[in-house]
């Protein structure tokens, strides 16, 4: 009964640890991968097909970057924090309305 | 799924940005329409839109030893339609081109096609199909947004392929070896995804049936039969 009502939970839960799981595997037979962004991969596949070196792409607007991949993380956290927070704030109020009945 | 910047030629920027601006028209046009239709339908576009935000903001590993992150359009093209999402990506890409050196301007265009236009268009084509199916609501979540997901990244290693045809085999070479990059990367991620929101799906079918209702999201029939098992 409990896992009839749960069913999901727990194939999300599967999910999420066999994609752990298949991470730890990755890492085990690749040691040396980087998990580097695919966008930076395809940039490097980009500059390889061309034969030009990737430095050689500047931006055509000019554009601002973090300063260092720490502020980076910070700014990529905010954005999943605002997300969170409204997603959280919209659920309680929806289970807010539904106790009121 | 991000083109970065610098990375495409000024006119592949520029028609990918004719293609956006009619789609972004479209979804504004639509936005409106839904808010002045029904004013409850704005915390439910809260909830897709910021699982999209969330989702996206996740940079996770993969089988081919690179990171690529989720897109999260699905539940949006779901509830509201390609147009509508077209408009929340770019809100998103906006954030990631301005503050986070992902993507840019300049391929901001080529990046709302693939987010926020084919990707959810692809999984509005399998929501459609779907909806008045026997087809069990969580099922046709999931399938719909690991399409999106994944067509996304087909179109991100198309745009590229476009630009840069191989000099032996031309744009299908270049495709093999962008798709390579991108779609491999993709699979596990968008499988993920595909669960997570169909669990997310479930609590907004147990908290806010009526809105689903309303909005003829899915038939009542299997909302119904949705809230009762799984």
């Amino acid at each position: 009964m409990m896992l009839r009502r749960y069913r999901l939970e727990v194939i999300a839960l599967f999910a999420i640890v066999a994609f752990i799981g298949l991470f730890l595997l990755t890492t085990s037979f690749a040691p040396d991968a980087e998990f580097a962004g695919a966008d930076t991969a395809g940039s490097a596949q980009v500059a390889a097909l061309t034969g030009r070196s990737a430095e050689e792409f500047t931006p055509l607007v000019p554009q601002w970057e973090p300063p260092s991949g720490e502020i980076e993380s910070a700014l990529f956290a905010l954005q999943a924090a605002g997300g969170g927070l409204v997603a959280g704030y919209i659920f309680g109020r929806w289970k807010g309305e539904a106790k009121k009945g | 799924m991000h083109i970065m910047e610098g990375f495409l030629p000024l006119e592949w920027c520029i028609a990918w940005w004719v293609l956006a601006l009619p789609f972004l028209g479209w979804g504004f046009f639509r936005l409106r329409r839904v808010l002045d239709a029904d004013r409850e339908a704005l915390p439910l576009l809260g909830v897709t839109g910021a699982f999209i935000f969330i989702l996206s903001s996740l940079k996770l590993p993969s089988v081919t030893g690179s990171s690529s992150h989720p897109t999260g359009t699905g539940l949006s093209s779901i509830c509201f339609g390609p147009g509508i999402t077209s408009v929340v990506c770019l809100v998103v890409l906006l954030f990631q081109s301005l503050f986070l050196a992902h993507g840019g301007l300049s391929v901001l265009g080529a990046n709302i096609i693939s987010m926020g236009v084919v990707g959810p268009m692809a999984g509005y084509l399998v929501y459609r199909a779907l909806r008045d199916s026997r087809v069990n609501v969580y099922m046709t979540v999931f399938l719909v947004c690991a399409v999106a997901d994944i067509c996304t990244y087909v179109t991100t290693s198309l745009e590229l392929a476009l630009a840069y045809p191989a000099a032996v085999g031309g744009v299908a070479t270049s495709l093999g070896v962008f798709l390579g990059i991108f779609a491999v990367t993709q699979v596990p991620l968008a499988i993920v995804e595909g669960i997570v929101l169909a669990l997310v799906f479930k609590y907004i079918i147990q908290l806010k049936p009526e809105i689903l209702f309303r909005l003829r999201i899915f038939p009542e029939r299997a909302i119904t039969e949705a809230r009762g098992g799984a």
